[in-house]
């Protein structure tokens, strides 16, 4: 894995459709780009078969401009929704069985450390609530108090989408769905505590109606995962299907429900502190103290 | 027929504040051209859409209107479209993407 493996083999370009092209000459590997840049160069997500309006698939595509390093970039997803979108991408793509994902990754995060050595490839996951929080919760949770060193996201549509409309562990008490028509019993599951106690040293909540929030969060969350520990990010992206809402108010309901239940949340800990800030130089996790007694001298 | 996002150029440019390239669920499909404003003599360049690859969820729509407050985003159908960017037809500059318009329902029909 380097930039290499998105050049043309000699001979070959001519032969390329115009889209493989344009991600050589034009996508993001190796450049640093952002979320302000979008329309201007040509992404790494492709045509997807994904339902117009699809919150989940614009949450995809923002975090897939915010890895830092694509090009050493390996997804990691399995079955739901979410998989149609990210292997859709031009970064190698994983497809676990329903639920292994987290223990797939832990075995990839792994050996390529040990085929690479220092040099950071990074390791993403990226699964739907019912692969996250049901079927894989073991997985999910046993990686986490094993430090694995990679990053976990939930695409939390708080429904089995890809099924029908059967309630999952994320959905909240008393839903009405196609495939729970009592409404559901249970409350919604508290992933982020669950997190918290394994021992992620990064966990955030975001909505994707906030596209430099959802970009800041994903890089934090990889850089973190570099070295420090399993990291966990819970978007909430809705399913305009299930829910029954117009894709025109997609946005609208994510803000409402970003109001609602959905608030940004971001824990760090103290390690993956130290870290951005040595290694990356982050400066909002600086003591506080320290910044104005640091400023009076350059004022002077 | 099928609508698809519709941007006009007079509004656009005169704002842009890009932010519908940000919130489009598909990927290279609302794109930026800096000259296509420009050229015609507006302030900034102008948002477009390659009109082969919108779903026609009209995202876009409420993020001019709401969040921009611009409305200069409207649902049209693909065959009122006189001219229109489509994928083949759009270029990647440096910073900048350049599309030759064309009838999008020739270009898809070939």
């Amino acid at each position: 894995m380097s930039l290499d493996y998105v050049k043309f083999s000699g001979g070959f370009e001519k032969f390329m459709p115009k889209e493989y092209r344009d991600m050589v000459e034009h996508g993001p590997f190796g450049k640093k780009i952002s979320v302000s840049q979008m329309g201007s160069f040509k992404e790494i997500l492709e045509e997807h078969p994904m339902c117009a309006g699809c919150a989940m698939t614009l949450f995809i595509r923002l975090a897939i401009i915010a890895f830092p390093n694509p090009e050493d970039t390996i997804t990691v997803g399995t079955a739901g929704c979410g998989r149609l979108a990210i292997s859709q991408a031009a970064i190698p793509f994983v497809y676990g069985n329903y639920g292994d994902q987290n223990g797939v990754a832990s075995g990839l995060s792994r050996g390529l450390r040990l085929r690479f050595g220092d040099k950071p490839k990074d390791v993403v996951v990226m699964a739907g609530d019912g692969g996250t929080a049901d079927i894989g919760f073991q997985q999910v949770l046993h990686s986490w108090f094993r430090k694995e060193r990679f990053t976990t996201i939930m695409l939390d549509n708080e429904v089995y989408g890809n099924t029908g409309g059967q309630e999952s562990g994320m959905t909240n008490r008393g839903a009405v769905l196609k495939m729970a028509p009592l409404g559901k019993k249970f409350e919604k599951m508290d992933m982020l505590q669950m997190a918290k106690v394994a021992g992620c040293a990064y966990v955030a909540t975001v909505v994707p109606n906030n596209p430099r929030r959802v970009e800041s969060v994903i890089k934090k969350a990889v850089l973190i995962a570099r070295e420090v520990g399993s990291t966990y990010i819970q978007a909430y992206t809705s399913c305009n299907i299930e829910y029954a809402i117009p894709t025109d108010k997609v946005m609208e309901d994510a803000k409402t429900v970003e109001n609602d239940r959905y608030q940004f949340t971001e824990y760090v800990s103290d390690e993956a502190k130290q870290y951005l800030t040595e290694r990356y130089g982050y400066k909002d996790y600086l003591p506080k103290a320290a910044a104005p007694a640091a400023a009076i001298p350059n004022k002077a | 027929m099928y609508l698809v996002a519709n941007i006009s150029v007079e509004i656009c440019a005169s704002k842009s504040c890009k932010l519908c390239t940000q919130y489009c669920p598909e990927a290279n499909t609302i794109q930026y051209s800096e000259t296509m404003g420009t050229d015609k003599g507006f302030k900034y360049g102008t948002a477009y859409i390659a009109v082969d690859r919108c779903k026609g969820c009209a995202l876009c729509v409420w993020v001019c209107d709401t969040l921009a407050k611009n409305n200069a985003i409207k649902m049209t159908m693909i065959d009122q479209l006189p001219m229109a960017a489509v994928t083949d037809n759009i270029r990647y500059e440096e910073k900048t993407t350049v599309a030759v318009l064309s009838n999008p329902m020739i270009v898809i029909g070939n």
